[in-house]
């Protein structure tokens, strides 16, 4: 697999041709889809529940500043300390200064997917430091040295048999002629495992699903619990997130909390929502003695007042990718970048530069699957053509899409060369054309490459307009 | 310019029309008696849901549950906790914080309805990590103290937010493998709550 989104056609085709991924991604539909539809069916009103989060999410966006300026004030008076970071780079500086601060050797980890973006892991090792990630699809793929694969389920392509075989490979220290054919073996492997390393962990580093303002609070959704471990046992708990994950208070927070869990899982609440505000309080007995949020913008800031900017009110709840046809046919490693998906698609050309993730924005059947199930209602297709547009008006476009639109149009300004054009077309088609589809289409390296051309009926579209008037 | 400047200059040089501060939202009411929905809803999370009497019954539920679940006649109770006085026959009670296979008792001061959800408020005698530590807890709930939503809790809060508040509906579960729900990750394997109504 090739880390790199400009990689994604050769990747999308091997991902098509891996016959591994099949079973997964059959889950998309009877796990995800059908838990969503169920949850949302159960809610009743869900379509004024996403207008509420809509709104807030908008308000949060365009009061972005303000909003950023107060949680620094709460989480101070609090007795925590936030820091930014313009990038990838001076985000793992940061990290990597507090740590240091702390003389902190291993650190575990709960889910974040922006501590992904920044590539935070290798970085710590390099500078020898022992990230341990903790929830169990996170672990799984890092003991596999592979990146997730969904944004909220990272294994999701592995099969038990595999998570089985990663564990004999890394737990040597446990009985070989052990048992690992149940799940439920291989999940009490990992909760033994891991709570050690809980346990003797200097540091712990958190993601936030959101930020509230007024109370300077990082609030967590787990159902393993790892993120609370990852909080409470240590010295030290690091939040590190996007800028764009603030909200005004608490009251908006209930309101998401709502949306976020139904829309992922299809679960009313998750097992854990955890609220972290500072570090511990006096007469606590345990919880972090420091307590540090690092807000990362890493090109989310420039994507305000673009045609872009609905794409920063994402909540990550992963419905969008779970309906997607595409992320249905190739999953989550083929677009080489950290976000997948419609919410990728959206997202990376804005954030990675149009240049580097103009295939995602192209990689979709405009079917708008993606908007109807976004629960704080972003036009995901709208965004995506923007970055077609844009990747088309800086020249980036393949030659032979720029050259084969510059004919049609060519052709389309004059009618009746248009017309001479269509009927010959209609016609040849017609004549190659062998049970209902065209199989050879003298362009077959490109789309054709994939897909059939059905055979024209009948006579062209003009010819039929004439005939009705 | 330091980052934060850069930032906020980034965001303020781009921001467009603010929009306004929604109105507030109102969750559609949860049917019955709120403690009827919370223990009906907790219930279908896989959790071990029992409605008593009264405070006196507590001891022989504690009893009936760990040996339901064939472990030690023993249970960890907070120090300076509301219950750090229960009496419990027949049962030893530790004060130290418990370990992965241990059971914890804990008091809920607040528990939501709507979601079939404990809240606990983190505090002196209220240690954040003994819900993730051990292997069964059973929480304590008085009926009174079962409200219908989140924001009735984040209201009740006469000091503001503590460090941390925890928001519990089941036991620790996982679906990370083949997306199949699978119960007793890193936190609890089991929950118990009992809901003594006076
Ligand atoms: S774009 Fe919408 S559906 Fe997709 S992850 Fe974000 S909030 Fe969820």
């Amino acid at each position: 697999m090739n880390v790199d989104p400009k990689a994604f056609v050769a990747n999308a085709r091997a991902a098509l041709a891996d016959p591994q991924l099949r079973p997964a991604l059959g889950r998309l539909k009877t796990h995800f889809g059908a838990g969503r539809a169920f949850a949302v069916h159960r809610y009743g009103d869900f379509e004024s529940l996403r207008a509420a989060g809509k709104a807030i999410r908008d308000y949060a966006v365009t009061h972005l500043d303000e909003l950023l300026v107060t949680f620094e004030q709460s989480v101070n008076a609090r007795g925590g300390t936030v820091h930014w970071a313009r990038d990838a780079a001076e985000a793992r500086r940061l990290i990597l200064a507090i740590l240091q601060d702390v003389g902190a050797k291993t650190v575990t980890k709960g889910k974040s997917m922006v501590t992904e973006e920044i590539r935070l892991n290798p970085f710590l090792e390099a500078n020898g430091i022992e990230p341990v990630e903790t929830d169990l699809g996170e672990y799984i793929i890092q003991l596999r040295d592979e990146p997730p694969s969904h944004i909220i389920a990272p294994a999701f392509h592995l099969s038990k048999e595999q998570v089985a075989e990663t564990f004999f490979a890394a737990h040597k220290d446990l009985d070989p002629a052990r048992s690992l054919q149940e799940r439920n073996a291989l999940v009490q492997e990992a909760r033994a495992v891991l709570r050690r390393r809980f346990e003797a962990a200097d540091a712990g580093i958190t993601g936030a699903n959101f930020l509230s303002a007024k109370e300077g609070a990082a609030i967590i959704v787990t159902n393993e619990g790892n993120g609370d471990l990852t909080r409470l046992l240590p010295k030290t708990h690091i939040v590190v997130t996007g800028i764009e994950k603030v909200v005004a208070d608490m009251n908006d927070v209930a309101v998401l909390l709502r949306l976020l869990p139904r829309s992922a899982t299809g679960q009313a609440i998750s097992t854990y929502v955890s609220v972290m505000a500072g570090p511990r309080g006096p007469g606590e007995t345990d919880g972090p003695e420091n307590f540090h949020v690092v807000l990362v913008d890493n090109g989310r800031s420039r994507l305000i007042g673009t045609e872009a900017q609905d794409v920063l009110r994402c909540i990550r709840c992963s419905a969008c990718i779970n309906h997607c046809p595409i992320y249905g046919a190739i999953g989550g490693h083929a677009y080489g970048a950290t976000y997948m998906g419609p919410i990728g698609a959206a997202l990376n050309p804005g954030t990675m530069g149009v240049a580097n993730a103009a295939h995602h924005a192209n990689a979709s059947t405009f079917c708008g699957r993606c908007a109807e199930v976004c629960p704080v209602m972003i036009p995901l297709p709208r965004i995506m053509r923007h970055w077609r547009a844009v990747e088309y008006g800086q020249g980036l476009a393949p030659k032979a899409i720029t050259r084969g639109l510059a004919l049609w149009a060519f052709a389309a300004k004059r009618p009746a060369l248009y017309r001479l054009g269509a009927s010959i077309a209609a016609r040849v088609l017609k004549m190659l054309g062998r049970g209902g589809s065209v199989r050879v289409v003298p362009i077959r390296n490109g789309w054709f490459a994939v897909r059939d051309f059905p055979v024209p009926q009948g006579t062209t579209f003009q010819q039929q307009w004439r005939a009705r008037k | 310019m330091s980052a934060r400047d850069e930032i906020l200059e980034s965001i303020r040089a781009r921001q467009l029309a603010r929009t306004p501060k929604p109105t507030v939202y109102r969750a559609p009411p949860t049917e019955s008696d709120p403690v009827e929905a919370f223990a009906k809803t907790l219930s279908a999370q896989y959790a071990d849901v029992r409605l008593l009497d009264n405070m006196a019954d507590v001891p022989a539920a504690i009893a009936d549950i760990l040996r339901g679940r064939n472990m030690a006649p023993m249970v960890h109770i907070a120090p300076d906790s509301e219950l750090a006085s229960l009496d419990l026959p027949n049962v030893e009670i530790r004060r130290e914080p418990p370990g992965q296979f241990d059971a914890a008792v804990t008091l809920a001061p607040f528990a939501i309805a709507e979601t079939g959800t404990l809240a606990y408020p983190s505090g002196k005698g209220a240690p954040a990590s003994w819900h993730f530590r051990p292997v069964l807890e059973i929480a304590i709930l008085r009926a009174s103290s079962v409200v219908a939503e989140l924001e009735d809790v984040l209201a009740a809060l006469q000091n503001g937010l503590p460090s941390t508040l925890n928001l519990v509906s089941g036991p620790s579960r996982t679906g990370d493998i083949e997306q199949t729900m699978e119960v007793g990750a890193h936190g609890p394997k089991a929950l118990a709550v009992l809901v003594v109504r006076s």
